[in-house]
């Protein structure tokens, strides 16, 4: 369940804004829908995920209000902010960058 | 970032709403995931217990999604602090002690920072001050042979403010001291019509002068209030723009009222504004005030103004002095350049600034020491008090505190002691600085308060202070073996010792050097008030005249004197009298040059001069010691006469009378009188005395009766009605000379005495950690035989070693400081040996009273309790 201790760090916080890009979920949703699209590779558990949402709090980058899941129970939805869609942009191209950069690496070193 | 702070702050606000709504979705979280398993297949026993296991480790990952949001050692701060709190309740006296001399050393380093802060640093109170400069320009002084400032001609000042390109705006100003109004005496400054524009000051009411009112062809009556003069005089008269005030018996228009934060760019407050056109309105007489807008060589008015935007100071004198150049080429002169400085009144340009701040380095040099003493004390006691907490500390480190965490929380004593003080010592600061500088200074027109610049001075003090007698002591606490600490064996630890000595011998050198500066002081003012000044300074009478300016010419001044004299000779007891243009100690000094007929066409030599009656030196008895005084006939011819002082240094083999030296003509010296202190207390420097005259209104001189008093009243009354007159007693010249000595001695006795305390309690506590740490060595010695003075000799050898060393230290400390103290403190003498037996005998009683409680507990201790102490 804790694989994802082997992520890069702040790769998390990049992953939850782009889960969010398409609408409002919460915080059970966004690791289900990380563990689907990587296909069961990325499995978040909640001692990286909620402090990682605290931390996308603290930075305005997303907001929370609580609503009701699909089968009626209080949940806490999480949206990104404009701040947040910004900071996205940033971090993908600080994340292309670093791919880019460690793949040069394997190749060539 | 400041969005990042509001959000934190919210969050600490609503921290228990957030928590538990960060608790509610974990559980959510959890229940989801349980019932996604129980789908793939788990039994809801098998889904529950994985659930479970789930919520055992949520308290940990709650604790780290609230860490993001706290930094978490602000909560345990807040526990240090309490803890801290409640350890002080428990040692309320150690408390007030420590926080007491904190304070005062802190005190008085802040108060002394609030008058250096409002006398060299602060600026004027105008928009973006850090923009404004003045202007000086750089002249060769042909008296002092050292290049010094000036201000700048009217012609050239609008030459510089025509051309300049780095300024944004240039004005010129000048103040004209008191003013006659028929509200009153008012202190005025003529200024360019773009004073109020370029300093960009917000009226309070109206507005600032227009450039159409300040035309030397066209000249406009018209006036600015200050704030204060405007509440004062004119009860704040709301309709008080357009009323008219007399100034000089000219009226003028008020056009506008300054704020309230603006007191004018004087030291002293301005309470009135003029245009400098109007110059010529108040003074029709004066030859200097009509034709100064127009002539180039009128001097002098002082220059400002406003960098423009962009411009750095070093570019604005580059240009600045380029013009100056140009200004002067077009005359076939050159010029040494400007100097540009900030708006704070004290500048360090110039002699007497150079002066103020070796004396605000002194005064800095001995309230540090007194704060360094206070951080020595402190620390000991701090150092005492771990050392009986040892205990404590080692339980602490054993039940696994990191030892960066225990001596934080030590550190965190020190602080609030720190803080505790600092509060006291601001809160001395706000009341201290301005009745004593009144004291010392007269009026002030800056306000003497602490500012945010002080308060950062004293928060960064405090820091430095707490680090000082804070640090040492917790890591000296929390070093060394802990089990033997939690059996509570005191082992003297060599470095502890080590640290204290230093401590106790850094005490007692610097309550050695505070108290010889003490002593030195004291004495000197006792030395000063037995010394003969040279001349008669009891039962006499300084009057000074002062006269409408718009009303009288020179002439007319002249004509004022001789009825004066005219009629004081026939007044029966009236003589001797005298007229001098200088009164005598009346903190005035006019200096001229001279060359010998020898002597090259440049040479110049820089003389003290005054000018007086021959009547000056015989109302003062100052004996003329060859040649004669001033004869009636004199003032058309041109002699002259010199003191010895003078004589010697010029003359030396061979006699003066006769001589002629050459000021602007040459002069013939017929007569030579005895030195005398008439300037200054310091050393007679070779001075000339010029016979009377009457360009400047010279003060009389007359011998104190009732009889005379009343009569040189009703005579100048009766010869005009308009003549100002007040009289001082040169007693009281004496006395205030005296009493800026006298008030250093003062601070400096009470600056001694607070150290003799502070040394007091340092020494008493450091021999009480003595013997109390030796306890159960002094039982043993006691059972096996020791007898008390044996016991009593090895406690004093413990201190006795460092106490020594500190004395030494101290009064080499003291005499090299001495030194330097003598050339700014009249009539001190560095080797005043009263002084130092008297400092050796107050430190050694104060050591005695200090070491006899700890001593007689010494050998007072039960052999059988000190043993069972283990």
């Amino acid at each position: 369940m804790e694989k994802n201790s082997e992520l890069l760090p702040g790769t998390l916080d990049l992953l939850i804004l782009k889960a969010l890009v398409h609408g409002t979920m919460h915080g059970y949703g966004i690791a289900q829908r990380l563990k689907e699209v990587s296909d069961d590779v990325l499995q978040v558990g909640e001692s990286s995920l909620y402090p990682a949402l605290q931390r996308l709090l603290l930075n305005g980058w997303v907001e929370a209000e609580w609503g009701t899941s699909q089968n009626n129970r209080r949940a806490r939805f999480y949206h990104l902010t404009p701040l947040g869609r910004k900071q996205l942009g940033v971090e993908r191209q600080e994340f292309q960058r670093m791919i880019t950069a460690i793949q040069k690496v394997l190749e060539t070193a | 970032m400041t969005n990042k702070l509001l959000r934190r702050w919210r969050y600490l606000r609503d921290r228990r709403r957030i928590e538990a709504d960060l608790a509610e979705e974990m559980r959510t979280h959890q229940a989801m995931a349980a019932r996604e398993m129980e789908r793939q297949g788990m039994t809801a026993e098998e889904a529950a217990l994985a659930g479970r296991r789930a919520m055992g480790a949520m308290t940990q990952m709650q604790e780290e999604a609230r860490g993001v949001w706290i930094w978490p050692w602000v909560e345990s701060v807040w526990q240090d602090l309490g803890y801290a709190v409640r350890s002080f309740r428990r040692q309320p006296g150690f408390a007030a002690v420590a926080i007491l001399a904190l304070a005062c050393g802190i005190g008085l380093n802040t108060s002394l920072f609030t008058v250096f802060n409002a006398v060299a640093l602060r600026p004027w109170s105008v928009r973006d001050p850090a923009r404004v400069v003045r202007v000086h320009g750089v002249l060769r002084d042909v008296v002092k042979q050292f290049d010094t400032i000036s201000g700048f001609s009217a012609v050239e000042y609008r030459y510089l403010a025509e051309h300049t390109k780095s300024m944004s705006g240039l004005l010129l100003m000048r103040g004209e001291g008191s003013l006659h109004t028929d509200v009153g005496k008012a202190r005025g400054q003529y200024v360019t019509a773009n004073y109020f524009r370029v300093l960009d000051v917000e009226m309070e009411r109206g507005r600032g002068f227009l450039a159409e009112e300040d035309r030397s062809e066209s000249p406009e009556a018209v006036a600015v209030l200050s704030y204060t003069s405007w509440q004062n005089r004119f009860a704040a008269d709301p309709a008080v723009l357009g009323r008219r005030i007399r100034v000089e018996e000219v009226p003028f228009t008020i056009v506008g009222v300054a704020p309230p934060d603006f007191g004018g760019t004087n030291p002293e407050p301005t309470d009135v504004w003029l245009p400098f056109s109007s110059m010529a309105l108040l003074n029709p007489n004066d030859s200097w005030a009509r034709t100064f807008l127009r002539d180039r060589n009128s001097c002098c008015a002082d220059v400002s103004g406003r960098l423009a935007p962009g411009i750095s100071r070093a570019q604005a004198r580059a240009e600045l002095g380029l013009l100056r150049a140009d200004f002067y080429h077009q005359f076939g002169e050159t010029s040494l350049g400007v100097v540009l400085t900030g708006t704070a009144p004290l500048q360090s340009i110039g002699r007497k600034a150079k002066n103020f701040y070796a004396v605000f380095a002194l005064m800095f040099a001995g309230v540090m020491l007194v704060l360094l003493l206070a951080c020595a004390n402190v620390g000991n006691l701090l150092l005492a008090r771990a050392a009986a907490r040892r205990r404590e500390i080692g339980v602490r480190l054993s039940l696994g505190a990191g030892r960066a965490r225990v001596v934080r929380q030590l550190l965190t004593e020190s602080l609030l002691l720190a803080g505790t003080a600092s509060a006291l010592g601001v809160f001395l600061a706000f009341v201290l600085p301005r009745p004593l500088f009144i004291r010392i200074a007269g009026v002030v027109s800056f306000p003497l308060r602490p500012d945010a610049v002080v308060l950062a001075f004293t928060l960064v003090l405090s820091a430095l202070a707490c680090a000082a007698f804070g640090l040492a002591p917790a890591l000296h606490a929390t070093r060394g073996n802990f089990s033997d600490s939690l059996k509570q064996r005191q082992v003297p630890a060599r470095g502890r010792l080590c640290l204290r000595s230093v401590l106790l011998t850094v005490q007692v050198a610097v309550s050695a050097i505070l108290l010889v500066g003490a002593g030195l002081m004291v004495r000197g003012v006792q030395h000063a008030r037995t010394l003969d000044p040279g001349f008669a300074v009891e039962g006499v009478d300084s009057f000074a005249f002062e006269f409408p300016t718009s009303a009288y010419q020179t002439t007319r001044v002249a004509g004022f004197y001789d009825n004066l004299t005219r009629g004081l000779d026939a007044l029966p007891g009236a003589r001797p009298f005298g007229f001098t243009a200088v009164d005598p100690l009346g903190n005035t000094r006019g200096y001229t040059s001279f060359r010998l007929p020898g002597q090259d066409e440049s040479h110049r030599n820089g003389i003290l001069t005054n000018t007086v009656s021959a009547g000056y030196f015989e109302i003062l008895r100052i004996a003329i010691v060859a040649g004669r005084n001033f004869a009636p006939a004199d003032s058309a011819h041109d002699v002259l006469l010199i003191n010895q002082a003078m004589a010697d240094r010029y003359f030396p083999h061979e006699s003066a009378i006769g001589k002629s030296v050459i000021v602007d003509k040459p002069q013939q010296i017929v007569g030579i009188v005895r030195n005398a202190h008439t300037w200054t207390l310091d050393e007679v420097e070779p001075a000339l005395y010029f016979p009377i005259s009457y360009g400047l209104p010279p003060r009389l001189l007359l011998s104190h009766t009732g009889a005379n008093v009343a009569a040189v009243t009703a005579l100048a009354k009766r010869l005009d009605p308009r003549v100002e007159m007040r009289a001082t007693r040169l007693s009281d010249n004496l006395d205030q000379w005296l009493s800026a000595t006298r008030i250093g001695a003062l601070i400096a006795g009470l600056l001694g005495l607070l150290a003799l305390s502070l040394a007091a309690i340092g020494v008493s506590g450091a021999f009480a950690y003595a013997v109390q740490q030796r306890t159960q060595e002094i039982g043993i010695r006691m059972a096996l035989g020791a007898r008390p003075a044996q016991v009593i000799a090895l406690v004093f050898r413990s201190a006795g070693r460092s106490l020594a060393a500190g004395l030494a230290l101290g009064l080499v400390g003291a005499l090299g400081g001495s030194v330097l103290l003598r050339q700014y403190i009249f009539g001190l003498s560095h080797l005043d040996p009263v002084t130092y037996v008297a400092v050796l005998a107050a430190l050694a009683a104060a050591g005695m009273a200090a070491t006899w409680l700890p001593t007689r507990r010494a050998v007072q201790v039960d052999p059988i309790e000190a043993l069972r102490q283990d």
